[in-house]
């Protein structure tokens, strides 16, 4: 054989044993690695070579033109995932990840939880996800476009989805700003980065400036993004770049590197992770009971004992994160999912109960379960005893980070109370098991179309309603101009009731109690200074000539302030006994009041001779029905609302769904309530946080959950909402489970006399027993013949 | 599934030979051959003409004239409830877990789960008492052994109808001491899931024991009342 035969030989025995090696350490990944794909269609660093270490990330920049970034040059774009990872990381496959891919996932897999779309002043609370999951809106049918959709929740998005929609779908969208804002793509340094300078606000401030394509540069920390995008026309290109005459609003968003963590070649070194850390996850996957101290708070036990969030939930370079629960592995085709659930880590079990998986894996223990019959094992799910809050404190209010905006600082507080969450709520799913959940009860406007409800934006709702949903807004406007005229220690407030009504600094008003004030007091405009409230207009005689000189001057500035609400009826005016004091031509006049106010009294609007309230009675009725609750509705605003809305909402009845129940007009307009399935609440199975083994149910004996007062079984759920109703739906927790609560008192109570049960079990068991032996021993004896012998 | 099929064929054989033993002492033309064949040819028409008569003469009177004429209710008045409380528990606890052993995928649950436990107590208190006061007329006193290979033959054993009902007892009260335990060690904090398991599967099968057992008495014993001798 010649030499460059002999070559070609070995070549392509090299080729061949270089073929066979990569496909055996393909097949060894496979059975090693939980999520071991089919291979993706660009074969990038798919294929593992074996080394623990991370290689370094010196690269250089580049934008979403795939044109290299030089930091130090004018008007620099901000960096690209897709252009500067995806040389050597599948972007593609990236995208389709469980993060990122809801809108075009094939499966749905277990319930998550929702997008909850929260706006109090309409009273909405609409749960809506991408998936198809049971009692949510697909945001397409809630009317909400991928542009809304990242406007309402690119806070919490990472990028990609609805964040980076195709052209197709950006261009249908004529309200779109995809153009102005960019769009923002799979942010991977939102989890990966292992930079303490990744900061989860400022990607929420970026994506609500509609800073979409400068956001991951920003909130990284590569550099300082400046500008705001939602300032700008919708004809705006980046290509303008700022515009440089406009030096006061500097709205053209643009970013300034941080040039110090370049090298000379503009390769920035990023600070990354293989696996994300938790506090990565951790921003957007949250849970907290409401009003806890953070001292308070304990970890999950696994993170006390070192596992890190991605420890469990794995994936590989597609990013299908591995979720944990059983029929995971049937319903993803990956039969290694089967291993990172409970039962597959602690037990060696799989979803049928089945020894197939190797357990142990990080040193996860076998657990004892000494004492807890097998039922238990058969029809609740592992976490019902080890997870969430302990459903003997009762039902526990707590708060999400995407429901509740958690972990986004500024000099506002963004996290709010509502929605309100509710855990553990234990609900038959997943294969007849029963798991805890948490809660939320949605509220929203809609239409019926058959027999389904349509949601109706809420932007919508509130333009029909007009002052009906602004009785805050009315006083707040009337509190705010008078501010204008009170001194730094006076708070001009409105009083009414039991509360007492100030204005805040988001132009609303916030509502205190006064102590020993009857629920009927009368409603009055007033001053508080020193925490003394004093009547706005003090009563005096206008005729008296020792009046106090500095009454008149003082009513002229609260008729001048008054004269600077926006929205006012008629001119400002005060009377005063008889006397009519008006603010006209720049001085107080003063005149006797005509006919047509005999009786009036206080600040008011002057309309047809008429003195008209500073604001209407409807309006202080409601806020202070709603004073010192969580509601934001009334009935009656609900019932005012929905009569405006059959007239002006075509294509189906209005109708309200709101604390479980459905409100519609009845019969002479008036509201409503029923049931309905519109209303159920909406569930999802939790996991975390997962109490140490003393902690878990069961611990302290039968009687955690099966005794006559059981909160496991009896505790009752009231329908939280926004409004405010006496027709709220209450639900008991058995009611949940698909068990009779009678059935379970009952039950409950026969564990009062177990332990004598027990007892006598016992004594029964060793008489009998001992009979049996004696009587087994005599006929042995009799048949040995030691009986004739003895 | 296996208990189901075991089940099906002890309960079975139980009652194909209890049916048997009736057709060999009590029919004549049972002794006429030697024919294996021939004899259950014979025994399965009896069977089925038995079967026919059976479900002829039953009725709901016929069933309540059968309960009144038990011996049960000429007892003394303790010996009386005590044999009510204790075939009423067992019939109780038989009917509710074989039902929903064999029918019902998910096991017992619900009330008559409830009702099982009370009458397990029960059946636990009655058995006691029945094998503490009345296990003396169940004794059975077997000849001294001698070793020889007659030991195997099952002829010279010795095997009759009375020795098998009083075998019957025992083994009845032995499952029954089994099912007490089995019933009442899952209850206290000693077995892990596997010692659960074991356990749930050793009350299952002490139960169809027990049935087993108590067929074999009850059968023997109803025989043994009503049984024409041959002539």
């Amino acid at each position: 054989m010649s030499g460059s035969g002999r070559t070609i030989l070995r070549a392509a025995g090299g080729a061949l044993a270089a073929v066979l090696l990569a496909a055996a350490g393909a097949r060894a990944q496979t059975a090693a690695t939980p999520a071991a794909p089919a291979a993706p269609s660009n074969a990038k660093h798919t294929v593992w070579d074996g080394s623990r270490t991370l290689p370094v990330h010196l690269l250089p920049l580049r934008d979403e033109n795939d044109e290299p970034i030089i930091p130090t040059e004018t008007d620099p774009m901000p960096y690209s995932a897709r252009f500067t990872c995806g040389p050597c990381h599948d972007y593609d496959a990236i995208k389709s990840g469980w993060h990122f891919g809801a809108m075009t996932a094939n499966s749905s897999g277990r319930p998550g939880e929702p997008w909850l779309e929260v706006d109090p002043k309409t009273g909405t609370i609409l749960p809506l996800s991408y998936r198809k999951w049971p009692g949510l809106y697909d945001p397409k049918a809630a009317g909400l476009t991928a542009w809304d959709f990242t406007m309402l929740f690119g806070r919490d998005l990472p990028g990609g989805g609805p964040a980076e929609p195709p052209d197709e779908e950006a261009l249908a969208e004529p309200d779109a700003r995809w153009n102005v804002s960019g769009r923002a793509e799979v942010n991977c340094l939102a989890c990966h980065n292992r930079s303490g300078r990744q900061d989860h606000s400022e990607w929420a401030k970026q994506v609500l400036r509609e800073n979409l394509r400068w956001a991951a540069t920003a909130a990284a920390g590569i550099g300082e993004a400046g500008g705001m995008a939602s300032r700008l026309k919708e004809t705006w290109d980046v290509v303008e770049g700022p515009n440089l005459d406009d030096h006061e609003w500097a709205v053209a968003p643009s970013v300034s590197y941080r040039t110090t963590d370049f090298d000379s070649k503009h390769r920035y070194f990023f600070d990354l992770n293989y696996q994300p850390s938790d506090d990565r996850c951790l921003v957007c996957h949250s849970v907290a009971p409401k009003d806890a101290a953070h001292w308070s708070a304990d970890r999950d036990v696994h993170s006390a004992a070192g596992l890190k969030c991605t420890d469990c939930h794995r994936g590989d370079i597609r990013h299908q994160m591995l979720r944990g629960y059983e029929g995971e592995a049937t319903e993803t085709g990956n039969a290694a999912a089967a291993a990172f659930t409970c039962r597959g880590c602690h037990l060696g079990e799989d979803a049928d109960g089945r020894k197939t998986v190797t357990p142990g894996r990080l040193g996860a223990p076998y657990p004892k379960h000494t004492g807890i019959p097998l039922a238990h094992f058969k029809r609740l799910a592992c976490t019902v005893c080890h997870s969430g809050p302990k459903p003997q404190e009762g039902f526990t209010r707590v708060r999400t980070s995407r429901a509740n905006r958690l972990g986004i600082y500024g000099v506002a507080t963004w996290s709010t109370d509502t929605p309100a969450i509710i855990e553990p709520v234990y609900k038959k799913a997943e294969g007849d098991r029963i798991t805890p959940q948490r809660l939320v009860w949605p509220a929203y406007w809609a239409r019926r179309s058959g027999k389904d409800l349509v949601p109706l934006k809420p932007a919508d709702v509130e333009a029909a309603a007009g002052v009906t949903l602004k009785p805050e807004a009315n006083i707040a406007q009337v509190l705010i101009a008078l501010t204008q005229v009170t001194a730094e220690d006076e708070t001009p407030v409105l009083v009414s009731g039991r509360f007492v009504f100030t204005p805040n600094v988001d132009g609303g008003i916030d509502a205190s109690e006064r102590a020993g004030v009857k629920d009927d007091a009368k409603a009055s405009w007033a001053i508080r200074k020193d925490g003394t409230v004093s009547p706005l207009v003090p009563d005096f005689d206008p005729a008296a000539s020792d009046k106090d000189p500095a009454i008149e001057p003082r009513l002229q500035e609260f008729l001048q302030a008054l004269g600077t609400v926006t929205e006012k009826p008629g001119e400002p005016a005060i009377v005063v006994r008889q006397t009519l004091y008006r603010f006209a031509g720049g001085f107080l006049d003063v005149s006797e009041a005509p006919a047509g106010l005999a009786g009036a009294s206080g600040p008011g609007w002057l309309v047809d001779d008429k003195l008209v309230p500073l604001v209407s009675d409807f309006d202080i009725r409601t806020v202070t029905a709603k004073a010192g609750t969580e509601r934001t509705l009334t009935e009656e605003q609900v019932e005012l609302v929905l009569a405006v809305l059959a007239k002006s909402v075509a294509g189906g009845e209005p109708v309200y769904v709101a604390n479980g129940r459905l409100f519609q007009l009845g019969r002479g307009g008036r509201l409503a309530a029923r049931k309905d399935p519109h209303a159920a609440p909406v569930t999802w199975p939790l996991a975390h946080d997962v109490r140490p083994a003393q902690q878990s149910l069961g611990w302290n004996g039968c009687t955690d959950c099966h005794s006559g007062g059981s909160g496991f079984f009896f505790d009752t759920i009231k329908a939280a909402g926004p409004l405010l109703t006496k027709s709220a739906a209450s639900r008991s927790a058995s009611s949940f489970m698909g068990l009779g609560g009678l059935f379970q008192r009952v039950f409950g109570l026969s564990f009062i006399v177990r332990p004598v049960f027990k007892v006598v079990l016992g004594i029964c068991a060793v008489i009998a027993g001992a009979l049996l032996v004696l009587a087994g021993l005599v006929a042995l004896g009799r048949v040995a013949g030691f009986m004739e012998k003895r | 599934m296996g208990f189901i099929i075991l089940t099906v064929l002890i309960l079975g054989a139980t009652f194909l030979g209890l049916a048997f033993h009736r057709f060999w002492t009590s029919r004549p033309e049972a002794k006429s051959t030697l024919i294996y064949a021939e004899i259950a040819r014979m025994f399965l028409a009896w069977l089925a003409l038995r079967a026919v008569e059976m479900r002829r003469q039953a009725s709901p009177r016929a069933w309540w004239a059968s309960l009144k004429g038990l011996p049960l209710w000429r007892e003394p008045v303790l010996e009386k409830w005590l044999f009510i409380c204790f075939y009423g528990s067992f019939l109780y606890l038989a009917a509710s877990g074989f039902f929903f052993g064999i029918f019902i995928p998910r096991g017992m649950f619900g009330y008559p789960l409830v009702a099982h436990v009370m009458a397990g107590g029960l059946f636990a208190v009655c058995l006691t008492i029945i094998v503490l006061f009345k296990g003396r007329d169940f004794i059975s006193v077997p000849k001294p052994a001698s070793l020889s290979l007659s030991l195997l033959d099952p002829r010279a054993m010795g095997i009759t109808a009375a020795r098998v009902k009083l075998w019957a007892f025992w083994l009845f009260a032995a499952a029954g001491v089994l099912l007490i335990l089995s019933a009442l060690l899952p209850m206290l904090p000693l077995l892990r899931t596997g010692g659960q398991r074991f356990m749930f599967g050793f009350h299952r099968h002490s139960a169809l024991v027990s049935l087993a057992a108590a067929m074999v008495f009850a059968g023997l014993e109803i025989f043994a009342s009503g049984v024409k001798r041959p002539e």
